[in-house]
């Protein structure tokens, strides 16, 4: 039986690995945090999903908004460093800043 | 709340994600992660959680594509390198497959099980609960740091 909560936990889970697996696959900083962004949609979606089969949700709620402002700083500072890093190495590849440092 | 809106809204949610990972133009790709977020604070909304989707709607779609579009222009990078696009695909699409099935399986074998909590859970449930205005301010706490370290990290360079 397919419950509204089997479909967000499924895709939930699904967001959460593809936006690791882009984020390892990744050759750019800037993807990297847009892949970072994707697995906190996935784990937005997976406490939201958890809270729906009770009468109340509002603890889930409360969770999914820690969630949304964390991954929001946390991306927030991500880019900044990204900006610093493009003006030190004058570009956003890990592989080449990695050779630029030696 | 009939299951076919949530699994309409769940295959927007993941096409625009697919698309997003997989373009090769940085602005194609923050138009779909604008779309991704617009969705999801749709799921949210629709779903009895209206405060957590218009702030998700608010803080992903709103601010943080203008914080991306504004880091694209002060980098100048336009053209995203995925590397080989056949095996991206290909081992994307493995990782769906293996993901979907198992917590499909997974995740429907819960749902059959009693929802009742262990009482230990349940009271830190009510004691984080009963101190939600202090979990708040923690939350305006730590994005005002966030903020404050954002400032400082781009203004390092004009100090030094």
């Amino acid at each position: 039986m397919i419950t509204d909560q089997t479909v967000f936990a499924t895709s939930a889970a699904i967001l959460f690995f593809l936006g690791l697996f882009s984020m390892f696959y990744s050759r750019n900083l800037l993807k990297t945090i847009i892949s970072f962004q994707i697995v906190v949609f996935g784990a937005n979606l997976a406490l939201f999903s958890s809270g729906l089969g009770h009468a109340s949700n509002l603890m889930a709620n409360t969770l999914v908004l820690f969630s949304i402002v964390v991954g929001a700083g946390v991306e927030a500072v991500g880019l900044a460093l990204i900006v610093l890093v493009h003006r030190a190495y004058g570009t956003l590849d890990p592989w080449k800043i990695k050779r630029l440092r030696h | 709340m009939a299951t076919e809106v949530a699994l309409l809204l769940c295959a927007a949610l993941l096409v625009t994600v697919i698309t997003a990972i997989f373009s090769k133009s940085i602005s194609v790709t923050i138009i779909m992660m604008f779309y991704a977020s617009l969705v999801l604070g749709i799921v949210f909304t629709i779903y009895q959680g209206v405060v957590i989707g218009l702030l998700h709607i608010t803080m992903f779609a709103g601010a943080m594509s203008v914080m991306l579009m504004t880091v694209v222009l002060m980098t100048g990078e336009s053209k995203l390198d995925i590397g080989n696009r056949k095996l991206a695909a290909l081992l994307a699409t493995i990782t769906i497959l293996i993901v979907a099935a198992s917590s499909y399986s997974l995740f429907s074998g819960a749902s059959s099980l009693p929802q009742s909590t262990p009482q230990s859970t349940e009271s830190i449930l009510v004691f984080v609960w009963m101190f939600r205005p202090w979990d708040l301010l923690i939350l305006i706490i730590i994005f005002a740091a966030a903020m404050i370290g954002v400032v400082n990290l781009l203004s390092k360079e004009e100090r030094a």
